[in-house]
């Protein structure tokens, strides 16, 4: 490849900014004795001119702010999120920890103190499912309920 | 100045890692002409740009804990703005990341000014139409790399930050992106002066 086709492929990389010292220094040195690469590096200039001068659009005032609605609406549904979930754990743990404390007593009601040393005790952990289950679904059925509501509040909000 | 550290944004970036949203305020107005620019140019649709603005913001709120602060928040910002971008242009059209598509009219209509109409405004205004108009058949990758360099005035090595590329893939793109511009305008505009 001659020279001027080596610094002809230079040349945009000459008006970009993007070429080292010394390669810079060969295409104005050559640049000083071709008129054929001076007239295209003059038309490549200009064009590179004329896109820095290109006016910049603006975004609306609307779209800032309706970003900024966006994003804070975003925010507080994830604030809210990582709360539900915090709630849902406890919810869990204190279900559980209210089937386990209050089965005894249920019993202790219903059968009696003798009832635990009763033959038939494998029947106990029958009830005590039964029990559980019936907890739950009282609860699932309320945590159900409070979310549609709060579900349909915030539809009409 | 386009690029750079101003003061005030190292704060406001601190601000928003801790969840300041006042803070969010302030870097919209700091970017948001540059950051709609740049997403218009890429998407070529005001209504895209829009969409892909606001996503922008969501995401930088999202992963503003990942931004490393001794880095170039300018570069951060510009490449989850370019992901966005480049991700909807591949479901909308897998070809159109690499090939030319006649368009134009939508970018030109960006480019309104309220400058008083003297002749020479005019005149320049018609100009920066049709390089606008021009800059809309290039391929996005090109597109890309020709804002960043000459309508951001980014560094080299921060379009390589923003693009993910290596320096020289970035050099590569910046020189055949300004030898299609310059063709294409030849092609489009026989016989005009852009010098």
């Amino acid at each position: 490849m001659s020279e001027h086709e080596t610094v002809r492929e230079l040349l945009s990389l000459a008006i970009a900014g993007a070429l080292d010292a010394s390669d810079e220094q060969r295409v104005q040195q050559h640049l000083r004795g071709c008129g054929t690469c001076a007239a295209e590096f003059e038309l490549l200039q200009g064009v590179a001119n004329a896109l820095r001068r290109l006016p910049t659009p603006q975004a609306s005032a609307s779209l800032v702010e309706r970003t900024r609605a966006r994003v804070e609406w975003q925010l507080a549904a994830e604030a809210e999120n990582r709360w539900n979930r915090r709630v849902l754990v406890f919810l869990i743990l204190f279900a559980w920890t209210l089937v386990l404390a209050s089965w005894p007593v249920v019993r202790l009601l219903s059968s009696g103190l003798l009832g635990w040393f009763e033959p038939g005790f494998g029947r106990t952990w029958l009830s005590l499912a039964g029990y559980t289950a019936l907890l739950w679904l009282t609860g699932g059925v309320a945590a159900a309920t409070l979310a549609f509501r709060r579900r349909w509040e915030r539809r009409i909000a | 100045m386009p690029w750079g550290s101003p003061v005030g944004l190292d704060a406001e970036v601190a601000q928003l890692r801790r969840g300041d949203l006042d803070a969010l305020a302030g870097l919209l107005a700091r970017y948001q002409n540059r950051l709609y620019r740049y997403l218009l140019r890429l998407s070529r649709d005001p209504a895209t740009a829009e969409d892909l603005f606001q996503q922008t913001w969501l995401r930088v709120v999202e992963r503003i804990r990942q931004f490393d602060s001794r880095r170039s928040f300018d570069a951060w910002l510009f490449a989850v703005a370019r992901n966005l971008a480049i991700d909807h242009l591949r479901r909308i059209s897998p070809e159109s990341l690499d090939e030319e598509t006649p368009s134009g009219a939508t970018a030109a209509a960006e480019l309104r000014s309220t400058d008083p109409p003297a002749l020479e405004t005019v005149l320049a205004r018609e100009r920066a139409g049709r390089l606008a108009a021009a800059m809309t058949d290039l391929p996005v990758i090109y597109r890309d790399v020709l804002t960043l360099r000459f309508e951001e005035e980014m560094k080299l090595e921060e379009i390589a930050v923003v693009l993910g590329t290596p320096l020289s893939t970035v050099k590569t793109r910046l020189r055949r992106s300004l030898d299609t511009l310059r063709k294409t305008l030849e092609v489009r505009y026989p016989g005009e002066d852009w010098r």
